[in-house]
C-alpha cells in the first residue's frame, strides 16, 4: 500500500534510461594492432607441421592426428617473416637481432634442420623435430645479422643473411651445400653447417631444387651447384657441381629478379618480364622451345602472354603471374582448368573469376602464385588464399581429401600474407583482422 | 445502309452484377518479416502454379540492410532488449571490408558445396568460371554477395545478395560482423529491393493497391517471367 510499487512491463522511459546507465565495454582500442600469426596444415607425422601433440599425444586417450586437413594455428613467440618448407620439414625464420633467428621442424635425418641435440643421449641428434626448435647459427655478429629468407629442398636447407652470406646444411652427396663432397660422409648428427661468401655481389634469392640450389645476386646474375643430371643446375653440363658457379646461356647479361625451382626444372624473370627456363622439361615445361627432355642451359621461353611479375616451379607444372595480375600455369598434372587439361607446353590463363574477380569486386587480383611438388597456390590482394593440384595427405588444407581441379579458396582466419608449400603440408604467414 | 446502335445493358452495371472478383486466390512467394519491408511477390488465382516454379529457379534476393555500431540487443534488431554496448570508434570503413571480403570468402565456398555437383568433372569448371553454380535444392542460407554502401560512424548500409535466408539471419549476419570488428552492432534496417526477377520498380507502393495498377503490373511483369523460367527449367 504505497510501499512496494508492482513491477509491469518496463515503460519506454525506464527502457531508455536503463539503456543509457548501462556500461560500455571496449574491447578494442584504437591503436589495436593486428597480431602476426603462423598457420600450418598438412601431413604431421614427420613433424613437419611443428605441432607435438598430433604425433605424440599429450593424454592417453587421445589419438595421434596424422593430417591436419584445415589451417591450424602454430604458435610461436616471435613475428615469423619467412617460412620454406621441403620435403617432410619446415623452416621458420625470423627478421630479428635476437640470437635465435631460424626454428626448424620435422625430418632431420641428414642435419637439414642443423644438429638438434638429443636430451636422452648428449651425443648423438634428434631424427625428427616434433616442436619448432631453434637452430645454432655459426654467425660472427649474431645481434647484428638478420636473416632476410630461408628455403628447403628435399634434404638440405639454405639460410640468407643481410651481411654474412648464405649458410648451408644438410645433404651434401651432390654438392647441392655448396663444398666438396665427402664420400661416405655421415649426414645424419652432423654438426657441419656451410658458409658461402663469394659471389659477384650480395646474395638477395636463395632456391633450393630437389637436389641442387640456386643463388640469385644483387647484380642480376644466378648461381648454382648441386646435382644436375637433369641440367638443372644451368651449367651446360649434365655433372654435380659441388662449388656454386655462374649460369650463361640465355641469361648472360640479363638483370634476374627472381628464380623459382623446387623439383628438377628452374625458371627464372628478368627485370623486362622474360621467362628463361632450364632443367628437366620431361613434363613438356620447356617444350615450347626444345623436344629434348633435359635442357642444361638456361634458354628464353618466348611466350606472348605480357610481361612477366612473378613465376612458380613445380614438380610437374608451372605457374607463372603476369603484370596485369593473370595467372597462367603449363606443364603436367592438375594445372587447374578442370580435370580435362592435364599436360600442355604452352602456357594457359585461369580465368580471373575463379579467383574471386567479379563485377562486384573487380579490383580482385592475384598478387602472388607459389608452387609445391604438386600443388599451386595463389594469394590474391584481398588476401584470400587459392590452392589447386593433387591433394597428398591433405596438403591443401581445403579440409577434402580429394583433388582439387580448379582454384578453391581456403578459409583462413586473417589476411594471408605469404604462404610456402611442400610435398605434402603447407604453412602460411597470416595477419589478423 | 445499316448502322449499328448499342444500347447499353443494365445487366453489365457494376451494381447490378456486384464485384467483378468475389473470391482470390492469392498466395505469397517468398516471407518478409514484420520488420522488414521491400519487395513482396504475390500470386493471384492461376499466378499460384508459377510460384512454385518461381521457387525452384532459386534466384538471388538482394536486401538493403541498415546497421548501428555500439549495441547489442538480444533479437538483433535496435527494437530488442539491451545485452551490452560497446565502443566503436576504432573502426574503419577498411576493416568493415575486410570482414565482407571473408564472408563473401565463406559463402562463396558453401555455395560450391551445397551446389552437390561433383568437382571432379569438366562441367563443373566451366560452371564455376562462369559463376552460375547455385544449390538447386534446399540448403542453408547462403549470401552470394555483400558491399557496404555507406559508412558513417556509427551507422552504415550493406547491399546483400542471398540465397534460402531468413531476415532473422540477416540481422544475425550484422551481429556477427559487429562481434568480428570487436565491438556490436544491430541491425536497423532491413528492406528487399529484388526478388528473382521483380525490382523496386515493377513493385506497387501503398497508394496503387487498386484494380488498375494491379493489372498493368501483372502486364509488364509477365514477359519476364517467363523468359527467366524458360532459362532456369529448360
Amino acid at each position: 500500500r504505497g510501499f512496494c510499487v508492482s513491477a509491469g512491463p518496463p515503460s519506454t522511459r525506464q527502457l531508455r534510461e536503463a539503456e543509457e546507465a548501462a556500461p560500455v565495454f571496449q574491447y578494442a582500442g584504437k591503436a589495436a594492432r593486428r597480431k602476426d600469426r603462423v598457420f600450418v596444415w598438412g601431413f604431421s607425422y614427420s613433424g613437419a607441421l611443428g605441432i607435438p601433440s598430433f604425433v605424440k599425444p599429450d593424454a592417453g586417450w587421445k589419438k595421434p592426428r596424422r593430417i591436419q586437413p584445415t589451417p591450424y594455428r602454430l604458435e610461436t613467440e616471435d613475428k615469423i617473416s619467412s617460412a620454406a618448407c621441403g620435403y617432410g620439414f619446415t623452416l621458420l625464420a625470423s627478421n630479428t637481432r635476437d640470437i635465435t633467428k631460424v626454428w626448424g621442424m620435422g625430418l632431420n635425418k641428414d642435419s637439414q634442420l642443423g644438429f638438434q641435440r638429443s636430451r636422452r643421449d648428449q651425443t648423438k641428434g634428434y631424427e625428427y623435430v616434433l616442436e619448432p626448435s631453434p637452430i645454432p647459427l655459426p654467425l660472427e655478429k649474431p645481434q647484428h645479422t638478420r636473416v632476410l629468407q630461408v628455403s628447403c629442398g628435399r634434404a638440405h636447407s639454405l639460410v640468407l643473411t643481410d651481411s654474412e652470406g648464405v649458410f648451408t646444411m644438410g645433404n651434401n652427396s651432390y654438392g647441392q651445400c655448396g663444398r666438396k663432397v665427402v664420400e661416405d660422409e655421415i649426414y645424419s648428427g652432423s654438426h657441419v653447417i656451410h658458409q658461402l661468401k663469394e659471389f659477384d655481389s650480395k646474395v638477395v634469392q636463395v632456391v633450393c631444387g630437389q637436389d641442387h640450389s640456386l643463388f640469385r645476386t644483387k647484380k642480376g646474375s644466378v648461381y648454382a651447384c648441386g646435382w644436375g643430371a637433369d641440367g638443372q643446375t644451368g651449367l651446360g653440363h649434365y655433372n654435380i657441381t659441388s662449388v656454386p658457379t655462374k649460369l650463361h646461356g640465355d641469361i648472360a647479361g640479363v638483370n634476374i629478379i627472381q628464380v623459382s625451382s623446387y623439383g628438377d626444372c628452374c625458371l627464372a624473370v628478368s627485370d623486362e618480364g622474360d621467362v628463361f627456363g632450364w632443367g628437366n622439361s620431361e613434363y613438356l615445361q620447356l617444350a615450347s622451345v626444345t623436344e629434348t627432355t633435359q635442357v642444361n642451359v638456361p634458354r628464353h621461353l618466348p611466350f606472348k602472354i605480357g610481361k612477366v611479375k612473378e613465376a612458380a616451379c613445380g614438380g610437374t607444372g608451372n605457374i607463372v603471374l603476369t603484370e596485369e595480375g593473370n595467372v597462367f600455369v603449363w606443364g603436367y598434372g592438375i594445372l587447374g582448368k578442370g580435370p580435362n587439361l592435364t599436360e600442355t607446353a604452352e602456357p594457359e590463363m585461369i580465368p580471373p573469376s575463379l579467383f574471386g574477380w567479379s563485377d562486384f569486386s573487380p579490383d580482385t587480383r592475384v598478387a602472388r602464385v607459389r608452387c609445391g611438388l604438386s600443388q599451386f597456390a595463389a594469394l590474391t590482394n584481398r588476401g584470400e588464399l587459392f590452392v589447386w593440384g593433387k591433394n597428398l595427405r591433405g596438403c591443401l588444407g581445403t579440409g577434402r581429401m580429394e583433388d582439387q581441379y580448379f582454384p578453391w579458396r581456403v578459409t583462413v582466419p586473417g589476411e594471408v600474407v605469404d604462404v610456402a608449400c611442400g610435398v605434402d603440408h603447407m604453412v602460411s604467414m597470416v595477419r589478423s583482422f | 445502309e445499316l448502322v449499328a446502335a448499342s444500347v447499353p445493358v443494365l445487366a453489365d452495371h457494376p451494381l447490378v452484377r456486384g464485384p467483378l472478383f468475389r473470391k482470390l486466390k492469392i498466395g505469397a512467394g517468398h516471407r518478409l518479416d514484420v520488420k522488414a519491408s521491400g519487395v513482396f511477390v504475390l500470386g493471384i488465382g492461376h499466378g499460384n502454379k508459377l510460384l512454385s516454379d518461381l521457387y525452384n529457379c532459386h534466384l538471388t534476393k538482394v536486401y538493403t540492410v541498415g546497421g548501428l555500431f555500439g549495441k547489442a540487443t538480444d533479437d538483433f534488431s535496435d527494437t530488442g532488449n539491451l545485452i551490452e554496448k560497446t565502443t566503436f570508434d576504432h573502426i574503419t570503413r577498411e576493416k568493415l571490408e575486410r570482414i565482407l571480403a571473408v564472408i563473401q570468402g565463406t559463402n562463396q565456398k558453401a555455395l560450391l558445396m551445397y551446389s552437390n555437383i561433383d568437382m571432379k568433372t569438366q562441367e563443373a569448371y566451366e560452371l564455376a568460371v562462369k559463376g552460375l553454380i547455385r544449390p538447386m535444392g534446399k540448403s542453408p542460407p547462403i549470401i552470394t554477395a555483400i558491399r557496404c554502401l555507406q559508412f558513417a560512424l556509427p551507422e552504415f548500409q550493406l547491399e546483400i545478395h542471398c540465397l534460402h535466408e531468413t531476415q532473422q539471419y540477416l540481422r544475425k549476419v550484422v551481429h556477427e560482423i559487429g562481434l568480428e570488428l570487436k565491438s556490436s552492432a544491430v541491425c536497423t534496417q532491413v528492406r528487399r529491393t529484388r526478388d528473382g526477377v521483380f525490382t523496386v520498380d515493377d513493385a506497387l507502393p501503398r497508394t496503387q493497391w487498386n484494380l488498375q495498377s494491379i493489372q498493368e503490373a501483372m502486364r509488364n511483369c509477365q514477359l519476364k517471367v517467363e523468359t527467366e523460367l524458360e532459362k532456369t527449367l529448360a
